[in-house]
């Protein structure tokens, strides 16, 4: 009951999206740390691989909590954006924004959805198929530009929305203090920039 | 600054009561000295709606000096204006130029019906105040003067979230017509200060659940609300709301 009334809450939904947000990040922080077994070779990448799913509980396990979580982070922010938007009512004739930086937060719907496209896009390419054979999959797949491109496109659009994602959930939790706010604001670029780095890098390993 | 005197086109919201449907209104005004305020330049315009003979422009105001949170208008898409930091009553002609088109909107929210013209109704943020904006307090003698000891960088803070006045700018600006800013300064006032601690738990869970009725959004942190709140309230005072209320929630 108590848990019911707490996400139900507003407060209680922003921190629902902070959590799953929060366990999505370290997610990303994990996927980097194993597909950057490609920098040192295709070899230990496919051995990497067959390490992870030679313990079939932890995959499915994880894999399931992951997905969930997916779920529970577009759910909620799907909710937000239509209830949010009917909290208004009428809306302003000049519509004006007086933050000067406000292109991420103002996109996290459409920055999430196109997200979650190339999620799709990226399980049913490689995640789905024979993880036996993955190096071949991933050396085929990052053989077309045209592949490449939209992969960096959506490294882009995932580094917007964790520019305000990040430091939203920090917010969130409640952390928000002028003694850590310099520190935070410059993670709030690094943070996106480096996962842009790294798995843009990864993607364009296969052309050279 | 020389005073100067300008002409302005106001588009302006006109709705005859809480039921009619509005619109904008366009009218030319000229010769106003630019160290009028907005609000007595919209007195001029009445005046002259009234020696038309047609209806002036309801328009809210009290104190008149930045400090009642009575003033409440949108102006070019900013709430309050364009200055920082400053109530709408504050905002001199001198920051407008010659032949500018101002846009007056009332604030919108579901939360903020509108009575008529730019006035509207804030009383869903005086039902969240009554849901726990409130101390015990014993009765019997006046306790003495700084009895209760509170380090003067706390009683700074609490008195930063005390200085809301209350206008209801920050549920204007917010993309999502959340009051996260009023209820978050209004729990930290009083979570800060030692008098607050009785009804510490009680008052954030109450407050929040008492914003939620009332049809306000919900906060994405946009912090739109930090940039024109004419008291300058940080959105660090959210940030305490959103920790009291989960230590509200779970370890009441």
């Amino acid at each position: 009951m108590l848990f019911i009334q707490f996400f139900k809450s507003s407060i209680g939904k922003k921190w629902i999206m902070a959590c799953s947000g929060g366990f999505l990040l370290l997610f990303l922080c994990s996927h980097a740390a194993g597909n950057a077994t490609l920098f040192n070779s295709l070899p230990l990448f496919q051995a990497y691989s067959d390490q992870l799913h030679s313990h079939p509980l932890i995959i499915a396990i994880l894999s399931k909590v992951l997905f969930m979580v997916f779920v529970i982070h577009i759910v909620t922010g799907v909710v937000l954006f239509l209830q949010n938007r009917k909290a208004r009512g009428t809306g302003y004739k000049v519509q004006k924004r007086a933050v000067k930086y406000s292109q991420a937060s103002r996109t996290m719907i459409y920055s999430g959805l196109f997200i979650l496209l190339y999620i799709l896009v990226h399980t049913c390419a490689v995640s789905f198929g024979d993880h036996g054979t993955i190096g071949l999959t991933i050396s085929y797949l990052f053989s077309s530009p045209l592949v490449i491109l939209f992969y960096i496109i959506s490294f882009i659009v995932l580094a917007i929305h964790l520019n305000h994602g990040f430091w939203s959930m920090l917010q969130t939790f409640g952390v928000n203090h002028p003694e850590y706010n310099t520190l935070i604001r410059n993670l709030t670029y690094i943070v996106p920039v480096f996962f842009l780095l790294i798995f843009s890098a990864i993607s364009l390993l296969f052309i050279f | 600054m020389p005073t100067t005197n300008i002409t302005l086109s106001l588009e302006i919201w006109r709705q005859k009561d809480s039921k009619a449907k509005g619109d904008f209104e366009t009218y030319k005004l000229s010769n106003i000295s630019t160290d009028m305020s907005f609000l007595e330049m919209l007195d001029v315009l009445n005046e002259q709606l009234t020696r038309e003979g047609s209806d002036p422009v309801a328009f809210d105001h009290d104190c008149r000096e930045g400090i009642c949170g009575m003033c409440a208008a949108v102006i070019n898409g900013i709430a309050h204006g364009p200055e920082p930091e400053t109530t709408l009553c504050q905002l001199h002609m001198r920051h407008f130029d010659d032949g500018d088109t101002l846009v007056i909107e009332p604030f919108r929210s579901r939360a903020f019906p509108i009575h008529k013209d730019l006035v509207i109704d804030r009383s869903s943020l005086d039902r969240i105040i009554q849901a726990g904006g409130y101390t015990s307090v014993n009765t019997g003698g006046t306790p003495d003067g700084n009895s209760t000891p509170i380090p003067s960088a706390t009683a700074e803070l609490a008195m930063d979230a005390a200085s809301c006045i209350g206008c209801g700018a920050c549920v204007a600006s917010c993309p999502n017509s959340a009051a996260m800013l009023f209820t978050g300064a209004k729990i930290s006032q009083l979570s800060l200060l030692p008098q607050g601690q009785p009804e510490r738990k009680e008052r954030a869970m109450a407050m929040v659940t008492a914003m939620d009725k009332e049809g306000f959004g919900n906060c994405t942190n946009e912090r739109e609300c930090e940039a024109v709140c004419p008291q300058g309230i940080s959105i660090r005072h959210i940030a305490r709301m959103n920790r009291e209320f989960v230590k509200a929630s779970f370890f009441a």
